[in-house]
């Protein structure tokens, strides 16, 4: 578990995921990332970036290796429901929004189940509407706004229960250019704020954004690059 | 949003779907409903005979598949009469007439008239038969007014020409929508001499009831005692027969609805795939997304038992006024009714719920999210 000085939001070990086939979509990647960082994930379609995205959310588990976020192994936690509401947040390429529901419904939809009150819950998805900037657009269906609001509300989801990581796939990959400088906006703003980031992307101007680049192929990590400095941040500092 | 919101959203979201679920549920239980108030309403009716005379209990003959059939020979009411605790036995002859398409199943009742007011007849206008006159009847002043006659007018009933000499009030619905005509009379319309359907039974004040009751059960096995409406549908095996008809029809209406509900669920499911896996990477516990499920189900449910119990009003209104069951259907609006409607509609979905709900349990949230 983690300790107080832990600066190690995320820790991967030796993590291979084989599929029925069988396809190995990891073959034996480690990674450490702390807190405080944005990094950036890349490599060409198929290079098992997005399969380390779905381990790190626990929306899928390693065949082999440990995977460690925000100081819980995930192959040892008993309540992983609680883990993706409140440790993680996790935003799609193609955003993922329930398109029967408003953007305001979508946005609290992971803050049922936890303490929040109904009238709370309301507040919160306001206030994260708002620091999206669509506070206008609260009861417009997903059908009723564009590329780039589906995607900040997915954000604004992403961020309902006020995760310590935040988990990006694609983010970008829906969006015209416009959308996406915006979009690359609040992730900076996020990450100034202290949320740590990890953002699959195929996009290099995208992924230039980062404090690190970590290239992908075949399985395995490559190359590894970092192109801003960050300030190191502790477990809890966010 | 309240979670309760979410499923009424949700449900709204896909009104053609839920309504036409609804109406599934409703018409299963429509069907349930209408059968229950209607076998009710029969029951009813049958039985309603027991609570004219103003008797203890009721003796028919055992074993009868009609109890209007029963047949207890002179010399069974003199045993009854004799049998320790009985103060008195009044043996009536009940015989059903079809008088008209508005009145097919009229009730006519042969009794002696020295027994009319321990039976608790009053006469209310003329007066009573003689105990062996031929063509005199009296009405009751249901059946008067229903017919239009009074006292001194022709009233045609089992082939002959009667004069009605009385009109008269038991103060029971059923006894008083009926015809009363002196014993020997009636028994000779249907020439069975010696004959009465049922014996009314008076115990003597101070002795117990179920006592002497058990007594005639024990002493005179080809007879049988009725104290309550309910032990008549047990003593008439037709109301049992229909009683069995309508429990099997339950079963049937529920298996029926359950394999209508698991199947819309089941689709839904599937086309929903994607947002179950959505809510599950979001951090929804197993358990709330079974319950957006199951919820929604039941939201629908309850809607269909209402509307199920409303369109069987609708039905056995008709039914009531069909040319061929007109007079015969009686249904009976009661509070059981309303129960098995919402025990219907909740089994029915419960037991479609199963498969979907566990497929929906089972899911993983990336093999949902990726789902086509």
């Amino acid at each position: 578990m983690s300790n107080s000085t832990d600066h190690r939001a995320i820790e991967v070990t030796g993590v291979t995921r084989t599929y029925p086939g069988p396809v190995e979509a990891l073959a034996g990647v480690d990674l450490r990332v702390d807190y405080g960082e944005m990094v950036a994930i890349t490599g060409p379609s198929g290079c098992g970036k997005s399969t380390l995205l779905h381990l790190l959310a626990a929306i899928d588990s390693p065949t082999a290796g440990s995977v460690v976020v925000a100081g819980h192994d995930l192959a040892d936690l008993a309540n992983l429901s609680a883990y993706r509401r409140e440790v993680v947040g996790l935003v799609f390429q193609f955003h993922n929004l329930l398109p029967q529901l408003s953007a305001l419904l979508n946005v609290e939809l992971p803050m049922f189940g936890t303490h929040l009150s109904t009238p709370q819950r309301r507040d919160r998805a306001h206030e994260l509407l708002a620091e999206v900037d669509l506070e206008d657009c609260e009861r417009r269906l997903p059908t009723e706004l564009s590329g780039g609001e589906r995607q900040r509300v997915a954000i604004a989801r992403a961020l309902a229960n006020d995760p310590r990581i935040l988990l990006a796939d694609e983010p970008t990959g829906s969006l015209d250019s416009k959308s996406t400088a915006r979009f690359l906006e609040l992730l900076e703003g996020l990450s100034h704020a202290g949320t740590t980031i990890v953002m699959v992307t195929h996009d290099s101007d995208v992924a230039a954004h980062s404090h690190r680049i970590i290239e992908m192929r075949d399985g395995v990590v490559i190359d590894e690059k970092v192109t801003r400095v960050t300030a190191p941040v502790t477990t809890g500092a966010t | 949003m309240s979670f309760f919101g979410l499923l009424i959203r949700n449900l709204w979201s896909k009104k053609a779907r839920s309504i036409g679920l609804a109406f599934a549920v409703a018409i299963a239980v429509m069907a349930v409903v209408t059968l229950d108030v209607t076998s009710s309403g029969l029951e009813q009716s049958a039985a309603a005979i027991i609570s004219v005379g103003k008797a203890d209990f009721t003796v028919a003959q055992k074993g009868v598949a009609d109890t209007l059939a029963s047949t207890i020979d002179e010399s069974e009411l003199t045993k009854l009469r004799n049998t320790p605790g009985v103060e008195s036995v009044v043996g009536v002859l009940v015989e059903t007439e079809r008088l008209n398409a508005d009145n097919p199943v009229f009730i006519e009742i042969g009794i002696n008239p020295g027994d009319l007011s321990r039976f608790g007849v009053r006469v209310v206008s003329g007066r009573a038969y003689a105990p062996s006159a031929a063509h005199q009847v009296m009405l009751g002043w249901r059946a008067a007014a229903n017919l239009g006659l009074r006292v001194g007018d022709r009233f045609n009933a089992n082939g002959t020409t009667n004069t009605v000499v009385g009109i008269y009030s038991t103060g029971n619905t059923f006894g008083d929508a009926g015809a009363m005509l002196p014993l020997p009379a009636i028994q000779g319309y249907n020439r069975v001499a010696g004959i009465v359907t049922l014996a009314f039974v008076k115990v003597t004040p101070g002795v117990s009831v179920t006592k002497v009751a058990a007594h005639i059960d024990y002493a005179q096995p080809e007879l049988t005692t009725i104290r309550t409406a309910s032990q008549f549908g047990r003593a008439d095996r037709n109301l049992i027969y229909l009683q069995a008809a309508v429990n099997g029809s339950t079963v049937l209406a529920i298996l029926i609805g359950a394999v209508i509900i698991g199947n819309a669920m089941l689709l839904s499911l599937f086309e929903r795939t994607r947002e179950f896996g959505l809510l599950r990477a979001v951090g929804w516990t197993r358990r709330r997304t079974v319950g957006l499920l199951l919820g929604e189900s039941l939201l629908l449910a309850f809607l269909g038992a209402g509307l199920g119990v409303a369109l069987s009003f609708v039905v056995a209104v008709v039914l009531e006024n069909l040319p061929a069951l007109k007079g015969v259907l009686h249904p009976n609006f009661t509070e059981g009714a309303f129960w098995r409607a919402l025990f219907t509609a909740l089994v029915m979905t419960l037991i479609g719920a199963v498969y979907p709900t566990t497929r929906a349990a089972l899911l993983s949230p990336l093999k949902a999210l990726s789902y086509e």
